[in-house]
């Protein structure tokens, strides 16, 4: 095998997507997994892969990192074919669903073995383990055995191992189940001020709140992208709008008004709901009639997937 | 990628620091060596009951053959040829042989158990009187020669000694690779490794590397045992047997690596374990010399580590042979089984992620 390519200028690989999959497919047995899946993942970001269980999430990781071999499709992983990716190891993260560690060994002995794999100097590494003990939280716990941590510290370790090279592109399984959100917050800034340093963060989740944070959502539906972009983008390919919901005296009447004024207008549970297709329409609308209370709904990101999802 | 022998030391490191706090482990892997070799030690110390002879079959002699049979004093083995025979009485295994051939009758006595050779010369004696006298007369009388050995008047524990020292090596070396292997599996902590700079050669090697530091240690404890609780004679350089174990170590914890890949969960370990174990007890001359293998079954006998390692540390040390004799093919052999069963391990790992 060729020489690993360690410590490599980010500069070099700006521009160029940080994973690139064209019409990939991965079958186990009978069943497809990856259906000629196609997908563009910037560089220097955080992306979200979401989608149900089953939906080839973790299969597409495992097959960025070059554990699967695909039957089909190019797939290209830091501006290199996949084949190549093991010279790459020292630049990505891979967290699994498992989380890796040994519960024999304490929280800095784990982080040490870790070190050691990416052959850190002691300097780098007791810098790198102090930043990353800080983060997750688990100063205060370092001389402890991993086994005897509760879950969600269990988990946060998991990531601060993953994170202890400094990669350059980190590939998330889940990474925050079980995570409080307090420290869920902290591991999102973490996530945002590494993509604002140049790196690439990829998570997949079936959480529609975590898939919020990314700067980008890609949504698996049984092996293909059934849809991809910003959560905002999302929303708009969607066609859905933010809903303004009234309650009048006379909600009939209202509404027939609203109509005949050309907004759409129904009433429903005894409210009226009018689609709106920007937030200043509010104003005019509140010229036209006096409501008892009202409210803007927010469309969701869950129900624009869902949207999105049937209309393929 | 380059090997890096550092990264081969991290996980090497790692293993020894788990298993120090692994007290458990620890104990089983250290004393119950000890446990099982004081057993066999007390079982097997008592004088050999019967005598036991070996019968080389060249055809006739049926009634003699048949008289021997019936003396309830022998245990018969029957073997391939002379020259094991003599073999087997100069190792101190068997008191003495008969050469059974159409024309000739031969005795091969062990010189140094005096009383023992008497009883044997007296059985065959009488039981060829008996053929002579019930043939058809004019025929020439079949001439009984003696032969003397001169063998140890060795005690069992002496020639098992060294084999059990093997097999309980090679034992504790598999369950404890193939486990602790399939653990990685379950952790996730092997797929992690397979997507970092360490390659599948510096995992294998690093395990290894971890594992044999314990190995050393439970050598070291079972052979002190052997030789000092037990008597057995080291005529031969401990470091040489040391070393033998070692290989022999070497291979077993290559070959647990390997098997944990056929493994879903630390049950279905355990169920390999009397399939690699027992076939090596019965066939690798531990208890009884591969001479007496049935010859079908012998080129398995002559694939197995054992069978290279029980020969190795006997001749080490029962007869003081040096690194010449057993270089070939003890320590050959036993080079090879590490390798084929290392490279295997490795190569079982690639495919596994395939």
């Amino acid at each position: 095998m060729a020489e690993i390519e360690g410590g490599k200028d980010f500069a070099g690989t700006r521009g160029v997507p940080a994973v690139s999959a064209r019409g990939i497919s991965k079958s186990f047995g009978r069943q497809r997994v990856l259906d000629e899946l196609s997908v563009e993942i910037p560089s220097g970001l955080t992306y979200c892969l979401l989608g149900p269980n089953g939906s080839g999430k973790t299969t597409f990781i495992r097959a960025v990192v070059g554990l699967l071999r695909l039957d089909g499709g190019d797939l290209q992983v830091l501006g290199r074919p996949v084949g190549e990716v093991a010279r790459l190891y020292p630049r990505i993260g891979y967290m699994t669903q498992h989380k890796a560690l040994y519960p024999d060994l304490t929280v800095e002995e784990n982080m040490e073995f870790y070190a050691g794999l990416y052959s850190l100097t002691k300097k780098v590494r007791e810098e790198r383990m102090e930043e990353l003990l800080r983060m997750v939280e688990l100063s205060a716990h370092r001389s402890r055995l991993a086994g005897d941590l509760s879950g969600g510290m269990y988990q946060r370790l998991s990531l601060a191992c993953t994170l202890i090279h400094e990669p350059e592109l980190l590939l998330l399984d889940e990474p925050t189940v079980g995570v409080d959100p307090r420290v869920r917050q902290t591991f999102w800034e973490y996530f945002n001020r590494m993509a604002e340093e140049g790196k690439t963060v990829l998570i997949t989740t079936h959480l529609m709140d975590e898939a919020e944070k990314c700067q980008r959502v890609g949504y698996m539906r049984a092996g293909r992208m059934a849809a991809e972009g910003s959560p905002e983008e999302i929303l708009d390919k969607a066609g859905l709008q933010p809903i303004l919901k009234l309650w009048l005296a006379g909600p009939e009447d209202g509404a027939a008004l609203l109509s005949r004024q050309g907004y759409p207008a129904a009433v429903k549970e005894g409210a009226v709901l009018v689609g709106l297709e920007y937030r200043g329409q509010v104003k005019e609308i509140l010229a036209l009639v006096e409501p008892l209370d009202m409210r803007l709904v927010e469309p969701r990101l869950e129900e624009a997937f869902l949207l999105l999802a049937e209309g393929q | 990628m380059s090997p890096s022998p550092a990264r081969m030391g991290v996980v090497a490191l790692r293993v020894v620091r788990q298993l120090k706090r692994d007290r458990r482990t620890i104990g089983l892997i250290l004393f119950a060596p000890i446990m099982l070799m004081i057993l066999f030690g007390y079982a097997l110390s008592g004088e050999m009951s019967g005598i036991n002879i070996g019968m080389v079959d060249g055809g006739g002699h049926q009634l003699l053959r048949a008289h021997l049979e019936s003396m309830s004093d022998f245990d018969i083995l029957h073997l391939g040829s002379e020259s094991d025979a003599e073999r087997l009485i100069a190792e101190g295994r068997l008191d003495g042989a008969v050469v059974l051939q159409e024309e000739s009758l031969r005795v091969l006595l062990d010189a140094s158990s005096p009383q023992i050779s008497d009883a044997i010369a007296a059985a065959v004696q009488a039981g060829a009187a008996g053929g002579m006298a019930t043939k058809a007369g004019g025929r020439a009388i079949t001439p009984v020669t003696r032969r003397y050995i001169f063998g140890y008047d060795l005690e069992m524990i002496d020639t098992i000694g060294p084999a059990v020292l093997g097999l309980v090596i090679f034992f504790f070396a598999f369950i404890v690779a193939a486990i602790s292997f399939l653990r990685e599996k379950t952790l996730g902590t092997l797929e992690k490794f397979m997507v970092s700079p360490l390659s599948r050669g510096e995992i294998i090697s690093g395990y290894i590397l971890g594992f044999s530091m314990v190995a050393i240690l439970q050598s070291a404890t079972t052979l002190l045992i052997v030789v000092f609780a037990f008597g057995v004679p080291m005529r031969g350089s401990p470091i040489i047997a040391f070393a033998v174990i070692l290989m022999l170590g070497a291979g077993a914890l290559a070959l647990g690596s390997f098997v944990s890949n056929f493994a879903r969960s630390e049950f279905q370990v355990v169920q390999f374990i009397p399939v690699v174990i027992i076939p090596q007890i019965v066939l690798c001359g531990v208890f009884w010399p591969v001479q007496s293998v049935p010859e079908f079954l012998r080129p398995i006998s002559y694939v197995l580590p054992l069978t290279y390692a029980s020969d190795a540390l006997r001749e080490i040390m029962l007869k003081g042979a040096g690194l010449a004799d057993i270089l070939y093919p003890d320590l050959l052999a036993l080079a090879a089984f590490f390798a084929i069963t290392l490279a295997a391990a490795t190569l079982m790992l690639r495919r596994e992620v395939g």
